[in-house]
């Protein structure tokens, strides 16, 4: 960019040691995008019915459910926190909206239903984080049961049927040929991407996550902040537990199990760090496609959906420690 | 200046480290420092706040390791790769920051690494109740009134460090390094803990004694080492009773000429504070600041200077005390409070709570005040440029460009970006709490700079320093902390840094006596 001249300060890297970083840090900027084209490439290869719009389609709808919640992850994750309660709010969400149809509300006012259902979890996360003063980790946990919990009580364990057939239109349907889940995806990765680079929550996101002490010394409401960011995390996981819903037209109460190990994956894979700070929207949207791709790939390949499992756990663990070794380097 | 050993002693002394150097990024912190123990010598080091003290024992124990300079113990030269070295040798280091074990009990503390172990059936396991009997013999022979079943946690900081020595004593150690023991300690305990030092001293081990504390020194040390400035300025017998040569030794520095000279002509009291009090910290603090002048807060390390202005800018809560800016009472609970009354705080720790070390310095200078870079809603990124681009130039900022990671930026320049940060938000109070340490001379001399001239545009600078000859340099009056209190108040023309440090490390009775 541009040079301002001054005297050289006392330590300064050298210039070539300096390019070398750069390099490496660009390298694992792309890697992530780079991974989903090559497994594509590869994909188109071993199986000739991958490059089917059906099959292609069929991976949109799985992966959007994923990368929407791993939206709101990223905005948690960027400002240092996690949140481990997104499957079970998922199912609780789904299970509102779905009580909601089956009331007779119509599809847009159920929708808005399990939405406010997923971010009044939000708010209890918010709560005993900053409040109970709970780490992250640890309180999410406890909704993660709990949100559980509820949701089997409500159902009495019993999946909500009986639903509109235009409900599966959510889910199913298309919008000129493309998947509507996608179009719903590719609508709140725009919206995150705006909050992240053009509002105060997102820039103070980036700073909670960085320094919250910096951040709180510097006047940041840090509080109402990491309220805000918890919140639109768990709206963005209800919105998708509608959407996971009505691709069954059943509300499930057990949906959703297991699904923070994918989408925390898909947001470190991503680019994020364990530690705040870092994070992006194209990071995580590439982060989640690399998993379904994956997943997809090995159905296609007749890989045991029991070995996709070890796999992805195997991701996670390996994307934290790249993670935790450029830390390293960082400090050292 | 090159305090060698006498050549014709019978028998080499314990230590002795020669012509020292260590450098941490460019920046030297020893010069050919020197430092000799005798055996079961109790010696003094002492110097002002970065003089280096710290870093010598810790080359002394293994942890940190020297540019060059070498050290000999009983004549040889042994290897000091680690601290495991350094145990080997007979050298412990009893740390500011206690390292214990504190669920642990204290027999468990004390044999920790060694503990006994049994044989026969279960071999390898631990013989808790020879632990025990070994731990009650050590302390009996101490003459430390300990229970060695007693859970650490539950000791008082006195009785942690007896723990800590009989921990040394078992290992057979030759000489006990103290830094700044008697800190956290009250006046019976720093009694308790002079017994000990001395049984050690009367068993044939050497003490290495880092302190300030004068009074303190001059009654359990047999000799003192002065460094300053990384060199080693001064060793001889421990004076007992008159301390203004050891003072002068500490401080006795060029006041080099790189403070510019400004016009003070203070206006009206913008920051009063009264009684201002935060336990255990600091009590009763008041003070007053006026527009368009520079006033100093300094002292001693740990005389609650930090903390009063992380007090007043609403970082921790005050017990009691008022803040009154303009003349009104103000209620400032968090540093939002704080800076919407026009304060601004550059704190001692920029790392830790002054920037965001990997986000671009643009986002860091605007950090404070994004509500003038929002337009129709949205963030308005050019013009947060286009005012981060003005401040980087104005303050000289040595950044490839506004987007740069502040963590990349050297010392100086990451405290310039601070600097930024609040003079964008267009504070009218300002504290500065060590605004030039550890950064190059030429970002001193542009701080230096920009506060004359905030000073002369009539903002309040209240600054916290422990370098004497930026107090003197930069400040129109003082304020002396010691102990959580301020103890004096002086004009800056009419001090020298000894009456400064006198204040600052002496207390009352001995002050009377000196002046």
């Amino acid at each position: 960019m541009e040079t301002i001249p001054s005297e050289a300060p006392l330590t300064r890297a050298p210039a070539a040691l300096e390019e070398r970083a750069s390099l490496r840090d660009w390298m694992e900027r792309v890697l992530p995008y780079a991974s989903v084209v090559v497994l594509f490439i590869v994909l188109s290869i071993l199986s000739p019915y991958f490059l089917t719009l059906q099959n292609l389609s069929s991976v949109c709808r799985q992966t959007a459910v994923i990368t929407i919640i791993g939206l709101g992850m990223t905005l948690v994750m960027i400002s240092g926190g996690i949140d481990i309660s997104v499957g079970s709010v998922m199912a609780f969400a789904g299970i509102c909206g779905t009580m909601l149809l089956q009331a007779g509300w119509p599809l847009t006012a159920a929708v808005a239903g399990a939405v406010v259902g997923g971010a009044a979890w939000g708010l209890v996360n918010a709560f005993v984080i900053t409040v109970l003063k709970v780490s992250p980790f640890i309180a999410t946990l406890g909704t993660m049961g709990a949100a559980r919990g509820v949701t089997l009580v409500i159902t009495n364990g019993m999946p909500v049927v009986n639903l509109p057939a235009s409900f599966g239109r959510l889910g199913d349907g298309n919008i000129l040929r493309v998947p509507v889940p996608l179009v719903i995806l590719v609508l709140l990765a725009l919206l995150t991407g705006f909050i992240l680079k053009y509002t105060r929550m997102g820039r103070y996101s980036y700073v909670i996550g960085s320094n919250a002490e910096a951040a709180r010394y510097a006047g940041v409401p840090v509080r109402k902040y990491l309220v805000a960011i918890y919140v639109f995390c768990g709206a963005l996981t209800g919105l998708a537990g509608m959407i996971e819903a009505s691709r069954l037209v059943t509300g499930q109460p057990t949906a959703g199990t297991g699904y923070e190990l994918s989408v925390i994956a898909a947001v470190v894979i991503g680019g994020a760090s364990l530690s705040g700070g870092e994070g992006t929207v194209a990071g995580t949207i590439a982060g989640a496609f690399l998993m379904g791709l994956i997943s997809n790939g090995s159905n296609l390949l007749g890989v045991s959906p029991f070995w996709q499992q070890v796999l992805i756990g195997t991701i996670i663990v390996l994307a934290v420690a790249v993670d935790e070794l450029r830390k390293r380097r960082r400090t050292s | 200046m090159n305090p060698t050993p006498d050549a014709f002693q019978a028998a080499p002394p314990l230590v002795e480290m020669r012509d020292i150097d260590k450098s941490y990024g460019g920046v030297p912190v020893l010069k050919r420092a020197h430092l000799t123990v005798g055996r079961g010598e109790i010696h003094g080091l002492v110097g002002e706040n970065g003089a280096g003290k710290s870093t010598l024992v810790k080359i002394l124990d293994g942890e940190v390791q020297r540019d060059a300079g070498e050290v000999t113990w009983l004549g040889e030269r042994p290897s000091l790769q680690s601290r495991a070295d350094a145990a080997r040798l007979g050298i412990t280091m009893i740390h500011q920051e206690l390292n214990l074990a504190p669920h642990l009990t204290v027999a468990q503390n004390i044999s920790l690494g060694h503990e006994p172990r049994l044989r026969g059936r279960l071999a390898g396991t631990i013989d808790r109740r020879r632990e025990v009997a070994e731990a009650h013999a050590s302390l009996e022979r101490l003459g430390f009134n300990l229970d060695p079943r007693t859970p650490v946690r539950r000791l008082s900081p006195a009785k942690r460090q007896m723990v800590e020595i009989a921990r040394a004593v078992v290992r057979a150690t030759r000489l006990v390094i103290m830094d700044e023991p008697t800190s956290s300690l009250s006046a019976p305990e720093v009694e308790e803990l002079f017994q000990v030092v001395r049984q050690l001293q009367a068993r044939g081990t050497a003490v290495i004694f880092v302190s300030h504390r004068m009074e303190e020194l001059a009654r359990i040390c047999d000799r003192v080492t002065v460094l300053r400035d990384g060199e080693t300025v001064q060793e001889g017998p421990m004076p007992r009773r008159d301390f203004a040569e050891l003072i002068r030794a500490m401080v006795g520095r060029e006041l080099k000429d790189f403070y510019p000279p400004r016009n003070c002509r203070p206006g009206e009291v913008v920051l009063r504070v009264e009684g201002l009090t935060r336990q255990p910290h600091f009590e009763d603090v008041t003070f007053e600041l006026r527009r368009g002048e520079i006033v100093g807060l300094a002292g001693l390390m740990g005389a609650g200077r930090t903390e009063v202005v992380e007090t007043v800018f609403g970082g921790a809560a005050a017990e009691r005390g008022r803040i009154v800016i303009d003349g009104e009472p103000v209620a400032i609970r968090s540093p939002q409070d704080a800076i919407r009354h026009g304060l601004a705080l550059l704190t001692e720790d920029r790392k830790r709570t002054g920037l965001a070390l990997g986000l671009p310095v643009a986002h860091n200078i605007t950090l404070a005040n994004l509500g003038t870079t929002i337009r129709s809603g949205c963030l308005d990124l050019g013009k947060e440029e286009t005012m981060a681009r003005d401040l980087i130039q104005r303050l000289r900022i040595r950044a490839r460009s506004a987007r740069q990671k502040v963590g990349r930026l050297s010392g100086g320049n990451q405290q310039k970006v601070v600097l930024a940060k609040w003079l964008l938000r267009q504070a009218r109070i300002f504290m500065f709490d060590e605004p030039t340490r550890g950064i190059d001379v030429g970002a001193k001399t542009e701080i230096y700079r920009e506060m004359n001239a905030l000073a002369e545009s009539g903002a309040a600078i209240l600054m916290v320093s422990s370098e004497l000859p930026e107090i003197l340099g930069m400040t129109d009056r003082v304020f002396v902390m010691r102990a959580g209190r301020i103890v004096k108040e002086l004009v800056t023309a009419r001090t020298t840094q000894e009456g400064i440090m006198r204040y600052a490390t002496l207390s009352e009775k001995e002050n009377a006596r000196a002046s």
